[in-house]
């Protein structure tokens, strides 16, 4: 048997009037639309909503608790605050603030994730560069230069995040992603912090001191010693390990460690993927170990030396025993800095020779209101039969340049550069850089 | 290469005649003297142990290069605006920087990771004075003037706000 809806109207009808039937209609109707409507965590709040309204109830009544007694305790103690005597608080003074320091929480930050809000910041750094040279074959180019993305969370008072998301064309034109740096940091005290994931080696004072921005940096770019391994750097830049950083009790001087272990760089073939970020193609680890002063004597002064090993296996040759020695004394004041560091490369072939690479800069600039001109020498001497890195051979020569700030985000630099080298001619270069933040 | 020798001369030319930036004369201007001779008291929560600081410890925990306190808390270094006279002070006082260098050593500082947390900025001595009392890792200034019991001041070089050689002031110093 079946009922149309309008016979279930006068079915009814003969209890209700039409009237009330269609009332009814209605408000189920409304009731149904709700049900369908309704997100699933709204349901859920509905469905759990007694026990959550009893908890809720119970903070406001501990709130409640809490404000009475600071009230009472203020109309007893009637008095204004001792302004001349701060650092002494009468205890009738004081003891308000512990009722309500107990209401306050313990961490602000909290070490208890909060999944209603991103605890996650974002600062990007970008440049636009235009620049030419005399070298055979290279055109005058404008160059988009990395896109960084520079990402931290605090994600508790002892942990945090920091990544560099860089996006980056290469020499044919196309753009590419890559995390530079990945670091969970744990922070113990002053004397001990641990930083795992993805990080720039301490080899030196350049390569921590300046990341994948230029808009930081006071050139166009990064001296060739620290430059990146995809554009034919000779240094492992990059590394994937674990790096203890911290003070040493040493007063006045400011003493600081650094340690670090990791995957080292690849060296299997010239084409692989420098930073080993997965997988190590061995199972040798490299080692760093740094230390340096920032004596308050001097204030902006850092002097320090590095030593790196790892070994290297290079297809077709035989292991290669990799020591990286650095040393570096800079002077950075707002106004002013001169920086200085020299580097030896030392790779030596189990049963054969050695392999010696030393390399120097020299950085020195001034501001003048907006304006800071600046000028490098760098060198570096790489053996011609050099078995690991890009053949870079013997490069010396200066840049002379000048900064300006039109606005606290942007800088215009322009750089001029005159590269000797061997069995080659020397190259004359000229860029343009527009590098930002935002 | 001439080519691009002559369009960057013509750049240079253009940047040359835009002259000093409006910030980099900011910067150049003398301390303002709002305030007369009040002084700037240093403040913790009142259950942070440290009584005293040397004027180059305080310099390092407002740089960033001091991470925790004696007692293992992390330190949360909270400024006033840029529009209060007192953050000037401090700038001067405490920094020897601009605006723009204070800016510029955090971006950098807190990119390689040498500083672990940026300052928190507040707009109001008030609200500095709460935020102080409420995180036990926190450290500000307001004036002599605003401070209550609800925080505690810090010596610096052994010396409170009321001594006569005290070191910040709105002003500029009088004692060394």
């Amino acid at each position: 048997m079946k009922f149309s809806v309008g016979q279930c109207a006068n079915l009814v009808g003969r209890v209700f009037s039409y009237r009330i039937v269609f009332r009814l209609a209605a408000l189920a109707a409304v009731f149904f639309l709700l049900q369908i409507t309704t997100p699933p965590m709204a349901q859920a709040q509905v469905a759990d909503g007694t026990p959550s309204d009893r908890q809720t109830i119970e903070l406001l009544l501990q709130r409640i608790d809490r404000l009475e007694a600071r009230v009472a305790q203020l109309e007893s103690a009637k008095q204004p605050p001792p302004a001349a005597a701060p650092s002494q608080p009468s205890a009738a003074a004081a003891a308000p603030e512990t009722v309500a320091q107990e209401a306050a929480p313990e961490h602000p930050e909290g070490e208890r994730m909060d999944v209603s809000k991103t605890l996650m910041k974002i600062r990007g750094f970008g440049d636009v560069t235009f620049h030419g040279d005399n070298r055979h074959g290279d055109n005058t180019s404008f160059t988009l230069g990395q896109l960084n993305l520079f990402i931290t969370s605090d994600i508790s008072e002892r942990f945090k995040f920091l990544g560099e998301l860089v996006f980056e064309a290469d020499s044919h034109n196309s753009f590419g992603a890559e995390f530079e740096r990945y670091l969970l940091q744990y922070s113990r005290n002053d004397y001990f912090n641990v930083s795992i994931g993805r990080y720039h080696s301490a080899i030196g004072y350049y390569n921590t001191a300046y990341h994948h921005s230029t808009w930081l940096q006071t050139a166009t770019g990064r001296p060739l010693l620290f430059e990146f391994e995809d554009r034919g750097g000779p240094l492992p830049v990059h590394n994937v390990g674990v790096s203890v950083t911290g003070l040493v009790p040493s007063g006045r001087l400011g003493l600081h460690y650094v340690a670090e272990v990791g995957n080292g760089r690849a060296s299997l073939s010239p084409g692989s993927e420098p930073v080993q970020n997965v997988v190590d193609e061995n199972n040798g680890k490299s080692f760093n170990l740094a230390f340096l002063v920032k004596p308050e004597a001097v204030r902006g002064l850092q002097a320090g030396f590095s030593a790196y090993h790892d070994g290297l296996k290079p297809a077709g040759l035989a292991n290669v025993n990799e020591t990286i020695l650095a040393a570096h004394a800079v002077l950075v004041r707002p106004n002013f800095e001169w920086l200085n560091e020299a580097l030896l490369i030392r790779h030596a072939v189990d049963g054969s020779r050695t392999f010696n690479t030393p390399g120097f800069y020299t950085q020195v600039s001034k501001r003048f209101a907006s304006y800071r001109p600046y000028f490098r020498y760098q060198y570096i001497n790489e053996p011609d039969a050099e078995p690991v890195f890009p053949q870079l051979g013997r490069r010396e020569g200066p840049s002379v340049g000048l900064r300006f700030d039109p606005s606290e985000s942007v800088a215009i630099k322009l750089q001029y550069d005159y590269t000797m080298q061997r069995h080659l001619p020397a190259t004359n270069g000229l860029a343009l850089q527009f590098g930002f933040t935002f | 290469m001439r080519r691009l020798f002559s369009i960057l001369l013509f750049l240079i030319i253009a940047l040359a005649s835009a002259g000093l930036s409006p910030h980099a004369a900011v910067s150049a201007s003398p301390p303002t003297a709002t305030g007369g001779e009040q002084a700037l008291a240093i403040i913790v929560n009142q259950s942070n142990p440290v009584e005293n600081f040397s004027i180059e410890e305080l310099r390092k925990i407002f740089l960033g290069e001091r991470s925790h306190w004696p007692n293992g808390r992390r330190i949360t270094l909270v400024m006033l605006d840029e529009t209060q006279p007192e953050r000037k002070a401090v700038l001067r006082d405490i920094y020897s920087m601009s605006e723009k260098d204070f800016n510029n050593h955090f971006i950098q500082g807190v990119f390689t990771g040498a500083v672990f947390v940026s300052p928190k900025t507040l707009a109001t001595p008030a609200e500095v004075r709460k935020f102080v009392f409420n995180v036990p890792g926190a450290i500000g200034y307001v004036r002599v003037s605003e401070v209550d019991p609800s925080v505690k001041v810090l010596r610096v070089d052994g010396r409170l706000p009321e001594d006569k050689d005290y070191r910040f002031r709105l002003a500029g110093r009088i004692g060394k």
